[in-house]
């Protein structure tokens, strides 16, 4: 069986997650000061996965009911990253910060993300009768 | 065998009406964002299909660029408002098959499906053995298939090369170091070729001694190989697009 909201939140997540991934790259590169030379195509893709984080990171965390407790510290990250080359600018402990949200923010998405896939596996396995019989036999029962 | 299909949609979060047909289907699906980046994918040859969503002409004109770059591979145009009769011209010139939204999520389902349905996975090799009759057996990810066509060529070899990937089976005949015949699947002569050309996964078995009746490519094996090999570099010149 195959659940169409399922998987469209995994597919949501996915797209999500690559985002957030994608913007660690860039912000590991711009902070190792042992790599001197930042591109201005490297500038441009940060721009773009952050315009794309900003604009679909509350649509999707709202889809996934977690918006309460990620959204603000996703904002903080994406607040903080401005360019590529603004990250050098950044002191110690804001750097820290900044890692600490990003990582926030990655965890919980992979442990949603992990979930889903298990809840993916979980029915694939089952046919749509079995499913909604399963359904039916756990219902609590009611005293009178 | 599960069906691959790569889709390059520019805002898959919020233009996602074909995304969310595609959710329902079996299919093992991987969403890309710009051009660039389905290239890179489509080169490592893991999918069976390519879907474009978007504006027709933009669809149309990414989905041309592409047909030039693989032209075995089925690609879609999932069109996101009707299209004009110039970008159905085109797609039937190039082999594109041409999806406009349908009114409904059903409609449009119905036609995705037919799409998926007519992706071949057949040509798929399953089976895998050595047999004696083969005089060179080797992986393509160790040495490419230009590589070992050089080879051969070069040592003026006759006989019968079988490339096996994911995309299908190929077949090239080699004539005293010419390259006679090519084929692969509806593909033949020197489009065969320069499909077998970008494979990088995948088995090729030589037959020695193996002739083909057809011939299908004239020109020298060299002016085959220039012709590849630059056709290839503009394929990687669009991943730094």
């Amino acid at each position: 069986m195959r659940s169409q909201k399922l998987e469209t939140s995994l597919r949501l997540l996915t797209l999500q997650l690559e985002s957030w991934k994608k913007l660690h790259d860039l912000v590991t590169y711009g902070l190792d000061k042992e790599k001197p030379i930042i591109s201005s195509e490297q500038e441009r893709q940060f721009t773009e996965t952050r315009a794309n984080l900003l604009q679909e990171t509350e649509y999707i965390f709202r889809q996934l009911n977690i918006l309460d407790g990620l959204s603000g510290k996703a904002m903080n990250v994406l607040q903080r990253t401005v360019s590529v080359r603004g990250l050098r600018d950044l002191t110690g402990e804001d750097v820290r910060r900044l890692e600490m949200e990003w990582n926030a923010v990655f965890t919980k998405l992979g442990t949603i993300q992990g979930q889903l896939k298990a809840r993916r596996k979980q029915l694939a396995g089952q046919t749509v009768i079995a499913y909604y019989l399963g359904r039916l036999f756990r219902w609590p029962a009611i005293a009178a | 065998m599960e069906i691959r299909v790569l889709i390059l949609n520019a805002d898959p979060v919020f233009q996602d009406r074909a995304l969310v047909v595609f959710d329902r289907l079996n299919l093992q699906t991987e969403i890309v964002r710009t051009f660039a980046e389905a290239i890179v994918a489509l080169l490592a040859e893991n999918f069976d299909a390519f879907a474009i969503e978007g504006e027709p002409q933009a669809a149309m004109e990414q989905a041309t660029n592409a047909r030039q770059h693989f032209p075995s591979l089925p690609i879609v145009c999932l069109c996101t408002r009707p299209h004009r009769g110039d970008v159905a011209l085109l797609a039937e010139q190039q082999k594109i098959a041409l999806v406009s939204y349908a009114r409904t999520t059903r409609g449009l389902r119905r036609r995705i499906e037919r799409f998926v349905r007519s992706i071949d996975t057949e040509g798929a090799p399953h089976a895998e053995g050595v047999d004696p009759c083969h005089s060179l057996v080797g992986n393509l990810n160790q040495f490419s298939a230009a590589e070992i066509l050089q080879m051969s060529c070069l040592s003026q070899r006759s006989g019968r090369f079988i490339f096996k990937s994911r995309r299908g089976n190929s077949e090239i005949y080699l004539q005293h170091g010419s390259v006679r015949h090519a084929v692969f699947g509806s593909l033949e002569g020197e489009s065969a070729v320069a499909e077998v050309f970008r494979w990088r996964q995948g088995r090729f078995y030589f037959e020695e001694g193996v002739i083909s009746q057809v011939q299908t490519v004239d020109r020298p094996w060299a002016h085959l190989l220039i012709e590849n090999l630059q056709k290839l570099d503009e394929t990687l010149d669009l991943v730094s697009l």
